[in-house]
């Protein structure tokens, strides 16, 4: 496996400023939506410093448990779904010099991460040992088996122009033109597959309201921060992922490419942010229907569309 | 990572693979036993094109065909496993002891 | 390849992970546990794949191993009586067969491949790219048929699996026509018993009664 000649500690550096970067930006997002459509007004300075507060007071809470939870798998699920962030975000370029792991099947390896983001919340869910925790790891199994087949076809769609699976190589292959415009339904349904992995916004389902909190509903104090925050994460990461695979990466006028990337992974993470704000949460079972019965024809569509022009 | 120790490996997944379908009573341990089986043949079928074949596809189409036959088992077997639950009230081998319609 | 001794380190780790799951699948009390510990070998044998420059082939099995296990676990629930592993027991039947069984399938496959004179043609070292790109061109040349037939059975199976555990009947959706199954505990003797014997008594009652009947007239 040719890694790109990066050191590990620089490695761990650059994808950790990434993760850390995007989870802030979203927070502030998150808090100035909130409040614009809210209707409240808040200055500028008090956005900004409102994530380390709530981190603050999260902190500060009382660390509660349950009786006889699986203790091991708690820890290795919030562990995991954040170094699943983080391994998918590997593989995405960040700049014109490479992802920091040259994988020459970047896609596969994302679609695994992304694959496993759903052992991680079931486990989040199972091991509580409590009602509505493991009705939000259940749910959260059907939702992953219904956007993880749209997720793979427009990803795989977009792997045919550049005729390879290496991120960097798509990102390449969209220098005259980007593939948000020479694949239409591929943007669009890759944000709601992405929404559905990060389970954010309309796709909550896990952590929905309408179970007490859903797999986090035990969750208190450093494992929530954690569990957010590792939530957060995956979101930066499935963006970053959109904006390499879609909207060109580094490529763009004026600035310099490591900015481009930063602001097209804004502009897809503002997008679900809003979206979270905007819409409400479906439900289960109309999302796996209409995953089943229209997404999937849909990638497909794009699948062949893709693979005619790439033929041609 | 030589051949020989690849293929020991393999050996032991299957064994174990063996002993658990062979020595469980629920069904859905018993097809955990025959995904560890298979799951050994995929490691060897792949050490043997690593180390033996020189990178003839074959050897990958062999772990492709066995990756959809693990696919197939399981899918085939949860649903027989609900059939069979439904009409004979049964989750284990040792209820199954009636040959009857 | 730099740092082999690495790369031989990262092997053995592996392999003593996949095995020794493996073999915790059967041992843990709680159910899920079993499911997981099942992908923790399957994880174990991708990342050997991996490292075996089979790297396609090692990311789709963590892909699919990811999904069923998670369906597995989701069983286990179902249909095993402690899931949680709260009630410690063991629900094994011919332990002792089983064990030799597997010792000497072990013995024999191993022994297979340690004496055994394979051919020595590695695949070349940075040919991981190379391996996928193989793979395609074989998938949809050469062995377009196997694909072909391995994509059909894959959908035969899916068509399968919903048609036999969906509960839609002949008279329409599931819950207009099927009753869901009774939580008693249905032992094999009385319903088999039941009718049966009560029908054994009618055809006697009405042999008697038959037989009166013919003595009177």
């Amino acid at each position: 496996m040719t890694v790109h000649a990066v050191s590990p500690a620089a490695a761990v550096a650059e994808v950790g400023t990434a993760l850390v970067a995007g989870v802030y930006v979203i927070a502030v997002l998150d808090g100035a939506v909130s409040a614009r459509v809210a209707g409240r007004s808040r200055p500028g300075t008090a956005l900004l410093v409102m994530p380390a507060r709530r981190a603050a007071r999260l902190l500060l809470q009382a660390r509660t448990t349950t009786e006889r939870p699986d203790a091991a798998a708690w820890a290795v699920a919030t562990v995991a779904l954040g170094a699943l962030a983080a391994g998918g975000l590997m593989v995405v370029p960040l700049s014109a010099r490479g992802a920091v792991a040259e994988v020459a099947d970047g896609i596969v390896l994302f679609g695994a991460a992304m694959a496993l983001v759903m052992v991680a919340v079931f486990l989040h869910g199972w091991s509580p040992n409590s009602v509505f925790p493991m009705i939000g790891g259940y749910r959260f199994a059907a939702q992953a088996l219904s956007y993880e087949m749209p997720l793979a076809l427009v990803l795989i769609a977009v792997a045919l122009p550049a005729q390879s699976l290496s991120v960097t190589a798509i990102v390449e292959s969209q220098h005259g033109l980007w593939n948000v415009v020479r694949q239409p339904l591929g943007l669009p349904l890759y944000l709601i597959a992405a929404t559905g992995v990060a389970f954010w916004g309309p796709l909550a389902i896990p952590d929905s309201a309408d179970l007490g909190g859903g797999t986090a509903a035990e969750s208190s104090s450093s494992e929530l921060l954690a569990w957010r925050v590792a939530r957060a994460a995956v979101l930066v990461t499935v963006s970053a992922m959109g904006a390499a695979a879609f909207l060109g990466g580094w490529w763009g006028p004026l600035l310099p490419g490591p900015v481009w990337v930063a602001l097209k992974t804004t502009a897809l993470l503002a997008i679900i942010v809003v979206a979270g704000h905007t819409l409400a949460r479906v439900r289960l079972e109309s999302f796996v229907v209409v995953a089943w019965v229209a997404f999937i024809p849909l990638a497909l569509v794009d699948v062949f569309v893709s693979g005619i022009l790439a033929l041609r | 990572m030589s051949l020989q120790a690849l293929l020991v490996v393999a050996a032991a997944l299957f064994g174990v693979g063996v002993y658990g379908a062979l020595s469980q009573q629920t069904f859905v341990m018993i097809m955990m036993g025959l995904e560890l089986m298979i799951s050994g043949a995929i490691l060897a079928a792949v050490a043997m094109w690593a180390r033996a074949a020189g990178g003839n596809p074959k050897g990958q189409l062999l772990a492709v065909v066995a990756m959809t036959v693990m696919a197939i088992e399981a899918a085939l077997g949860f649903a027989l496993v609900v059939a069979i639950y439904r009409v004979r009230k049964a989750d284990m081998t040792e209820k199954l002891k009636r040959l009857r319609g | 390849m730099t740092g082999s001794w690495l790369v031989e380190v990262f092997f053995w780790a592996f392999a003593a992970t996949a095995v020794i799951s493996a073999y915790l699948v059967f041992r843990v009390d709680s159910m899920v546990r079993a499911a997981f510990w099942l992908l923790a070998s399957f994880l174990a044998v991708g990342a050997i794949l991996v490292l075996l420059e089979a790297r396609f082939l090692g990311l789709v099995l963590l892909l699919m191993m990811a999904g069923e296990m998670t369906i597995m676990a989701v069983f286990m629930v179902m249909f095993m009586m402690n899931p949680a592993g709260l009630n410690p027991m063991t629900m094994v039947h011919q332990h002792r067969t089983a064990v030799v069984a597997g010792v000497a399938s072990f013995l024999a496959l191993a022994s297979v491949g340690l004496f055994v004179r394979f051919p020595d043609r590695p695949v070349p070292a940075e040919g991981t790219a190379q391996a996928t790109a193989d793979l395609g061109g074989e998938l949809l040349g050469d062995s377009m048929l196997i694909f072909e037939t391995a994509g059909v059975s894959l959908l035969a199976a899916m068509v399968g699996a919903i048609a036999l555990a969906s509960r839609n009947g002949r008279f329409g959706d599931a819950y207009v026509s099927s009753r869901p199954p009774d939580l008693d505990d249905v032992t094999a003797a009385s319903p088999a018993d039941g009718p049966a014997a009560e029908a054994d008594e009618a055809a006697m009652d009405g042999g008697g009664m038959d037989h009166a009947g013919m003595d009177h007239g």
